[in-house]
């Protein structure tokens, strides 16, 4: 039963051929490049208009040296917006949902704020390791809970994703397998359980863009942190 | 849980930054951000313009 359930989150394939791919690739459609000789339209100026509002807000924290990571974050932004919003379509598959996915940004993003930082300023870095006005008695355990900290972190980055939206579409197919299979039966259980599906797919679009948006949140202070 | 199914990880990873380097980049670096126009009363006209910070 349970593995049932947990069926729509296998990486699908046809014929031997990874579907993920087409999956990936649905954002770059959706994102016509804008070129000076056509006119922009409302799709065009929308997307115009959140790439510069976001950029400027999560830059705005980062000093100057970090203003190069401008490319990667908002990239990442869209990217990860485009791939969970799609996903709450009927019959899509959300590659977000794939902790290898999740892992494969988490990791080597956050390996770079890492390594940036200790090429830059090593011992700043390290400071992070030690909170200011730690008694001495607890040095060492404190460095070395803040060293298991700093470790966890792209795991939690990749894990947090990947729970968030499998979770939220594992709850909607079960809610409307629910309502489905009540609806003969039992309407009136029936119609409370769509109720439910509608209240929970608001919420799941919600997630999808909060997610997201904590995603390349926690990346740029991460890279706050070692700029 | 299939999504901790090895086989598929490294192919998703190849993937997805390949996706996420080549073709996406390109299509937000062609968005410009130039700078408000100013009204006519304006002394100081406010310049705000900001391109993609290569360093």
């Amino acid at each position: 039963m349970t593995m049932n359930l947990f069926n729509q989150f296998l990486s699908p394939t046809f014929l031997g051929l990874p579907l993920i791919a087409i999956a990936l690739m649905a954002p770059c459609l959706l994102y016509p490049s804008p070129a000076p000789w056509w006119q922009s339209n409302r799709w065009m100026t929308l997307q115009n208009w959140f790439i510069g509002s976001f950029i400027k807000q999560i830059l705005s924290p980062i000093n100057t040296k970090g203003h190069s990571w401008a490319l990667l974050l908002a990239t990442l932004m869209v990217f990860l917006i485009t791939l969970n919003t799609l996903g709450l379509l009927p019959y899509t598959f959300t590659p977000t949902t794939q902790l290898s996915l999740n892992m494969a940004f988490a990791v080597p993003l956050w390996l770079a704020t890492v390594i940036m930082g200790f090429r830059n300023s090593p011992t700043h870095a390290l400071g992070h390791l030690l909170p200011e006005g730690t008694p001495t008695p607890l040095v060492p355990i404190l460095i070395i809970i803040e060293s298991i900290s700093l470790l966890i972190r792209p795991l939690a980055l990749g894990v947090r994703l990947t729970a968030n939206l499998t979770a939220g579409h594992l709850l909607i197919q079960l809610v409307s397998s629910a309502a489905f299979s009540l609806l003969l039966s039992q309407t009136t259980a029936a119609s409370l359980a769509v109720g439910l599906l509608l209240l929970l797919t608001i919420l799941e679009i919600a997630v999808a863009m909060i997610q997201a948006y904590v995603f390349v949140l926690l990346l740029s202070l991460y890279l706050q942190e070692n700029v | 849980m299939p999504q901790l199914n090895p086989a598929p990880w490294f192919l998703i990873l190849v993937f997805s930054w390949l996706i996420f380097l080549a073709l996406m980049p390109p299509k937000i670096l062609t968005h410009q951000f130039p700078h408000e126009p100013s009204t006519l009363t304006a002394h100081k006209p406010k310049a705000n313009s900001w391109t993609w910070a290569w360093q």
